[in-house]
């Protein structure tokens, strides 16, 4: 099981983009919870995904306009403001790969 | 003070949309009363799709938004299909549709539809507008999501209520997004790996898609490949974007590529992916993808990476900035000699043999026809077996010249397309290359053509089967044709004649003299030349097939060629 919360403006449908990431792919939602945050929302997601699928649906939802942020993990609040914790499930952030902070490119470096 | 239709009007033309492809009804009927004087030019087609796939063929010769309009219920429902063939093509469009009166909404109200709800999942973004005052904010936002990064489809559901009512319009309103860290411009650290790589590479190819032509980075890309030299191909959506004279272009990849694209990519050890999605049409199966290959993949949406396979290198970004920042570096580095690889990628070996079997005539017309073109002319080809055939006899360098539905496949598109396409380059050739069967889901639009006049140039290839459906039951499913039969098709030349568009039938023997008869060539030349919308039906024969073909499953290494 993977946990993922996702922060989000509560615009129109955004919460309803997120979710048919999951259903597209025949993913059941064992555990969903969405709570105003500060000024924007969260939704925190309980799935059960292979890696290949986290990489996917981080991505995914990461191109839904009002979606903010997304952050695989294990649901403790000091990973939310801890920089960098896409690594922690994510096969890369949706951003260029920087040589030295990528292993699959210093493997392919090597 | 002004109509909210009124205004939608004035907001399109402020986005610079002046002509929009659509189809009346009850809740859009205020929008329609105000076009008259608004500067918007509107295209009646004789169906949704019709106006939806139009708007499509627009946008994607244009690189403008495709605006299609229609009332709510079945017109929206109607309009689902294009706007799915515009998110897998990343073809930028503003779907309106008009939605029952607010107070209605929710209560299943004659011709109510949750269009918002329906395409949730095809759309970029969308709005069902609940205020006159929002309408200004959700028109700029709509086209701008339209045109934004990987081009997409958006949706406006506007309450007919809404339509009606009046407000002051200050005018129009320009959207500024919150920023995104996704959004940041291209990292250009990737270069020293990415030559790294290169340098490390025996076998390197480039693959390019649509996101090329997309960035406007087709300049740029040829730029780059002449200095690299190393095997090329081009995906459905990429043809142009190689020049087809270059020595190491190899042509069209995937299920029905050339041989020598389709082992290149199987032996490559370093695969430069430029703008395309990878589908499985390009990859076969993908556990048996480029086997040996590390992938650096060029792409301006990050949601496409990975899909397939683990790429080595993403390159995030608008190719129009990363392949020249790419084509700095490479410029300073020391490349290794590739000429062997070239000499067995682009040998004799796997050149294209010249076309046998069932389907030659039918490629020896299309490519009588396609030499007959001017270089600027715009095929617009449907879904099927001649749409395979046409992209593999596709020999132009013109980048914008080869349009179809090639994420979704939809079967229709071509006859709406083309009028799209003519209506924006009225001075341009447009061929419309459809089949038997898909001319006959939007055979309605030769209406549509005959009252504009457009001198669209379409060619059926009629085998009397849904071709590529009874190639699959002849190869897969044991010759059980189940439904594909078409022989009791209509007379296309008479339908023809029933919209006013002339029209005249070929069989394979027009074509089958080593050198074309005089009278064969007095009516290719004579059809393209007419300044008239014309019809052409090329009787096809009804077993011949599309080879090379992957089959579905295989790796791109099995390919069935015509003598098996």
């Amino acid at each position: 099981m993977h946990i993922f919360h996702i922060r989000y403006r509560n615009t129109q449908g955004t919460l309803m983009r997120i979710l048919t990431a999951t259903s597209r792919r025949g993913i059941d939602l064992p555990y969903v919870q969405a709570e105003p945050v500060e000024h924007t929302h969260k939704v925190t997601l309980l799935l059960d995904v292979n890696a290949k699928q986290v990489g996917q649906l981080c991505r995914d939802w990461h191109a839904i306009v009002d979606v903010i942020d997304v952050r695989p993990g294990t649901p403790i609040k000091e990973l939310w403001d801890q920089h960098g914790s896409w690594a922690v499930g994510a096969p890369h952030r949706p951003a260029s790969a920087v040589a030295p902070a990528d292993g699959r490119v210093q493997q392919a470096s090597a | 003070m002004l109509r909210g239709a009124d205004i939608v009007l004035r907001c399109l033309r402020a986005e610079g949309a002046d002509l929009v492809f659509g189809y009346p009804g009850g809740a859009i009927m205020p929008l329609y009363d105000a076009l008259d004087g608004s500067g918007v030019r509107h295209i009646l087609t004789r169906h949704e799709q019709g106006a939806v796939f139009a708007a499509e063929g627009y946008a994607r010769a244009t690189g403008k938004v495709g605006v299609a309009i229609a009332t709510s219920g079945p017109g929206a429902t109607n309009l689902v299909t294009g706007i799915a063939d515009a998110k897998m093509d990343s073809v930028p469009l503003v779907c309106i549709t008009g939605q029952v009166r607010t107070a209605l909404i929710g209560t299943d109200a004659f011709q109510e539809t949750d269009v918002f709800g329906l395409t949730l999942s095809l759309t970029k973004w969308s709005r069902l507008v609940r205020s006159i005052q929002e309408i200004p904010e959700v028109i700029a936002q709509a086209f701008y999501w339209a045109r934004s990064g990987r081009p997409g489809p958006v949706m406006l559901d506007l309450p007919v209520d809404l339509l009606k009512a009046s407000m002051e319009f200050k005018g129009a309103v320009k959207f500024q997004p919150h920023p995104k860290a996704a959004d940041a411009k291209a990292e250009l650290a990737f270069t020293d790996t990415l030559v790294a790589l290169l340098q490390q590479a025996k076998k390197p190819v480039a693959l390019v898609g649509a996101g090329v032509k997309l960035s406007g980075a087709v300049h740029e890309l040829r730029h780059l490949l002449d200095h690299l030299q190393i095997p090329a191909f081009a995906t459905v959506h990429g043809l142009g974007a190689v020049r087809q004279e270059a020595p190491y272009y190899l042509g069209m990849v995937g299920m029905h590529g050339t041989r020598a694209a389709n082992m290149a990519l199987h032996e490559t050890d370093l695969l430069l992916v430029f703008g395309a999605r990878l589908d499985d049409r390009v990859t076969g199966d993908p556990s048996r993808f480029a086997p040996e290959a590390r992938i650096v993949h060029f792409e301006i949406d990050p949601a496409q990476l990975d899909r397939v396979r683990p790429c080595e290198l993403p390159v995030i970004g608008d190719l129009a900035e990363t392949i020249p920042a790419f084509q700095e570096e490479l410029s300073r580095a020391p490349l290794p000699d590739w000429s062997a690889w070239r000499a067995i990628a682009c040998g004799r070996d796997r050149a294209e043999p010249e076309p046998i079997g069932l389907a030659q005539p039918t490629k020896r017309f299309l490519d009588e026809l396609f030499r007959r073109l001017p270089a600027d002319s715009i095929i617009v080809a449907d879904v099927g077996q001649h749409q395979m055939w046409a992209a593999q006899r596709y020999r132009s360098s013109s980048p914008g010249g080869f349009i179809t539905s090639g994420g979704l496949g939809a079967m229709g598109f071509a006859l709406p397309a083309a009028i799209g396409v003519q209506l924006a380059k009225p001075e341009t050739t447009v061929l419309c290359v459809s089949g038997d069967g898909g001319i006959q889901m939007n055979i309605q639009e030769l209406a549509t053509v005959r009252r504009l006049g457009l001198p669209i140039k379409i060619v059926i290839v009629d085998n009397k089967y849904l071709g590529m459906v009874r190639q699959w039951q002849q190869l897969f499913y044991h010759r059980n044709y189940a439904e594909t039969d078409l022989s009791d098709n209509p007379d296309f030349v008479e339908i023809g004649k029933a919209y006013k568009i002339h029209g005249q039938a070929l069989g394979e023997e027009a074509v089958s003299d080593i050198s074309l008869s005089a009278s064969t060539a007095d009516v290719l030349d004579g059809f393209l030349r007419s300044p008239e919308p014309e019809l052409l039906v090329f009787e096809c024969h009804p077993e011949a097939n599309v080879f090379p073909m992957v089959p579905a499953g295989a790796a791109l290494s099995e390919m069935m060629l015509e003598e098996e």
